[in-house]
């Protein structure tokens, strides 16, 4: 099978789905001449011109806002928030209206809208450019949250989230962008709300998500020279979280690690143990762990911010721990 | 009459309380309801009533920290005030002399028993052993700070096992359980037959003295092989392995030989033996077997065996039906070489003989009786005269 880029995989989901619907259009900061802040709408404004990829001025509310009502009157919206660091701007829009409205209609109408965004360290952009803050958007509900990890599921979600009736913000990592995989020629859809179980292992589970999944398969593989056989289960949707997979690994393994790039108070960590307690509580054959990143803004040198996200030694580290 | 006043239990859980006050002198006449004296328990103070009227005669505890059991005696009331007081025997033994007060820290350093302390136990562990009915203080925990995992409390459940069992599990070692498997496989697999008969070996054992007088030392198994072999040739079949539903003969005769280790059984291969000198059969024999017992044969050596001799006469049994070794189709069991009286053909002279007996047990699938019986014939024949095996 062909690899292409995790970038290439979102761009040819747009591009798919702007053929296939004529209802589905681009919007957002930079997005159609410049082709996107890290390339994902590269050469799309140039086949389907300002109608359908449209750039915006540089208001994450008014993005979102536009996207929603655009949804709410029949359209297939697509809208890029630039980083993650700048959700909270739109949170009014999200939470207070993309979210609700379905529900507070009765039904009556849908809000088929995909947001699309970008988040995590990794390339020393300080502490409004790296953050990881899905742990806030999996706190609403009436929302769907896809964070996938390489390029196959990069792809099947986008364009699963765009034939989405529901607002689905869709999650990329700015260090994955260039990160290669396979990817069929042929079109493909991954349903939202499924994990993955991206390697198979007896011995412990490690739960995770986004670049993290990266991080945890190199740990295993280091972990597998001591003959230590880990699970690594990708999310790949925070929200509807897929608790058949993560019990099901539980009961296989019954020890668990959770690894995020987030920070851990309050994080998606805390919610996925929460979620095995009470699920699978007498699955347990010692305490559910989490690694998560440092509760601290994001620093801005290099060696800092190494040292406030997990990496696959310290990976192996907790894994160790939860076996002892 | 006399009657006692006992420290009262105030509330369920209430041991022990603290005298705080008498509200009654000795003499003095009491009414039943009034209030007799004050107790703490659990940091609340309550005013006990007198339960009879009378007078109060004598007080055995004076207020202080030191805790008093309930029910026990604390003063006692007569119906009048002369009357002499009748003490409780026990009550005797139990009035102790009023304790001096003791510094207030001294009852918290007292607790009534030590709390039990919590086992830690993995859930997992703990729904095995609620499920085993494993008392789970019986289990020693390896886990961090000795907590019982999973694996402690299947540890203690073998142990258990062990230590209750009538019997001792005997180590069923990796080679023994393949060798199950495999001999199992055979014996359900494969329509064994057998066929038995006496074979004279006195020319065989006149010419193994001829050739140890020459410095040639060969074994009676030696000369087995080197026999088979050679008749085998004539008798294809023998040397036939059944793979994939094919029948499949091959040019050259390979004979195992089936040699005891300490815990199990190999049977390592002569190949192209029937092109071997009896020399070469013997030393080639004493090379495998001595291998074999240090574990040492190579792989190969121990494949694509068909026929296969197993000998144990040393042993002096007479007859027995070996277990054939697939994919090859026969195999042969040697018993002891013993002397016995012989009959001549005419039914008249005897004599005596080395007689060996040996067993073919045969696949019918591939071999049928009459076959057998011809190439038992033969051998028979070759055993008993060497010299036609030229012919």
């Amino acid at each position: 099978m062909r690899e292409i880029s995790y970038r290439q995989a979102l761009n040819e989901a747009l591009n798919e789905e702007l053929v296939r619907d004529q209802t589905v259009f681009i919007a957002g900061e930079d997005v159609a001449i410049y082709g996107g802040a890290y390339g994902v709408t590269a050469d799309l404004w140039k086949k389907y011109g300002d109608e359908r990829v449209k750039d915006t001025p540089i208001s994450e509310s008014a993005i979102v806002g536009v996207g929603l009502g655009a949804a709410l009157t029949g359209m297939r919206p697509v809208v890029e928030i630039m980083y993650i660091d700048f959700i909270p701007l739109a949170l009014e829009q999200i939470n207070n209206q993309a979210a609700k409205i379905r529900y507070m209609f009765g039904g009556k109408c849908t809000v088929p809208l995909t947001i699309r965004t970008e988040g995590g360290a990794g390339r020393t952009l300080g502490a409004h450019h790296s953050q990881s803050l899905e742990s806030w958007l999996i706190h609403i509900p009436g929302l769907k949250v896809v964070m996938p990890a390489t390029p196959y599921d990069a792809k099947g979600l986008l364009k699963s989230s765009i034939r989405d009736n529901n607002p689905v913000v869709f999650i990329e990592h700015k260090m994955l962008y260039n990160s290669k995989g396979p990817v069929p020629e042929e079109e493909y859809l991954i349903p939202i709300g499924q994990a993955d179980i991206k390697r198979q292992g007896r011995d412990v589970t490690v739960i995770t998500y986004s670049r993290m999944v990266l991080f945890s398969l190199q740990a295993a593989a280091t972990l597998e020279k001591e003959g230590v056989s880990v699970e690594v289960v990708d999310l790949r949707t925070l929200l509807p979280m897929d608790i058949d997979t993560i019990v099901a690994s539980v009961r296989k393994t019954h020890r668990v690690l959770i690894v995020e790039e987030d920070c851990k108070t309050g994080g998606t960590g805390a919610e996925i143990g929460m979620l095995i307690m009470e699920h699978a509580f007498d699955e347990l054959d010692a305490p559910v762990k989490r690694l998560a990143g440092a509760d601290v803004p994001m620093p801005k040198s290099p060696v800092l911010e190494k040292l406030a996200i997990p990496d696959p030694e310290r990976i192996c580290q907790a894994i160790r721990e939860v076996l002892q | 009459m006399t009657h006692e006043i006992i420290m009262p239990k105030l509330g369920e859980t209430m041991e022990e309380g603290y005298l705080i006050s008498w509200k009654k002198n000795v003499g003095d006449k009491v009414q039943k309801g009034e209030v007799l004296f004050e107790v703490m328990s659990d940091k609340t103070n309550f005013e006990v009533e007198a339960s009879e009227s009378g007078y109060l005669r004598q007080i055995l505890f004076q207020p202080s920290d030191q805790p008093i059991p309930v029910t026990t005696v604390i003063a006692y009331l007569t119906d009048t005030p002369e009357e002499p007081v009748e003490e409780k025997k026990e009550a005797v033994s139990a009035r102790p002399e009023i304790p001096a007060p003791e510094p207030p820290t001294a009852r918290n350093t007292e607790p009534a028993a030590p709390p039990a302390e919590r086992i830690r136990i993995s859930p997992r562990a703990r729904k095995l052993a609620l499920e085993k009915g494993v008392e789970i203080s019986a289990i020693t925990g390896s886990g961090p700070e000795g907590r019982i995992e999973e694996k402690d409390v299947l540890n203690y459940l073998q142990a258990r096992q062990a230590a209750t069992a009538s019997y001792q599990v005997h180590p069923w070692s990796p080679i023994r359980k393949i060798a199950a498997e495999r001999l199992s496989l055979s014996k359900k697999t494969i329509p064994h037959y057998y066929l038995q008969g006496s074979i004279v070996m006195d020319q065989i054992a006149r010419l193994k003295e001829e050739l140890k007088k020459a410095q040639k030392d060969y074994t009676y198994t030696d000369f087995l092989i080197f026999y088979c072999s050679r008749v085998i040739r004539e008798f294809p079949l023998l040397n036939a392995a059944l793979v994939d539903q094919e029948i499949r003969l091959y040019p050259s005769v390979n004979i195992g030989l089936a040699v005891a280790l300490e815990d199990g059984l190999v049977v390592p291969v002569l190949k192209a033996v029937d092109t071997m000198s009896l020399e070469q059969i013997a030393s080639q024999v004493k090379s495998l077997t001595a291998r074999a017992r240090n574990n040492q044969l190579k792989k190969e050596e121990t494949e694509e065996a068909r026929f296969v001799i197993s000998n144990l006469g040393m042993y002096q049994v007479e007859n027995f039906q070996p277990i054939i070794n697939p994919p090859g189709v026969a195999i042969m069991g040697v018993g002891a070489i013993t002397p016995r009286v012989m009959v001549s053909e005419q039914g008249s002279a005897t004599a005596i003989s080395l007689v060996m007996k040996i067993s073919l047990s045969l696949d019918h699938r591939v071999i049928d009786g009459a076959y057998a019986g011809r190439f038992f014939f033969r051998l028979k024949t070759v055993l008993q005269q060497p010299g036609l095996l030229a012919v």
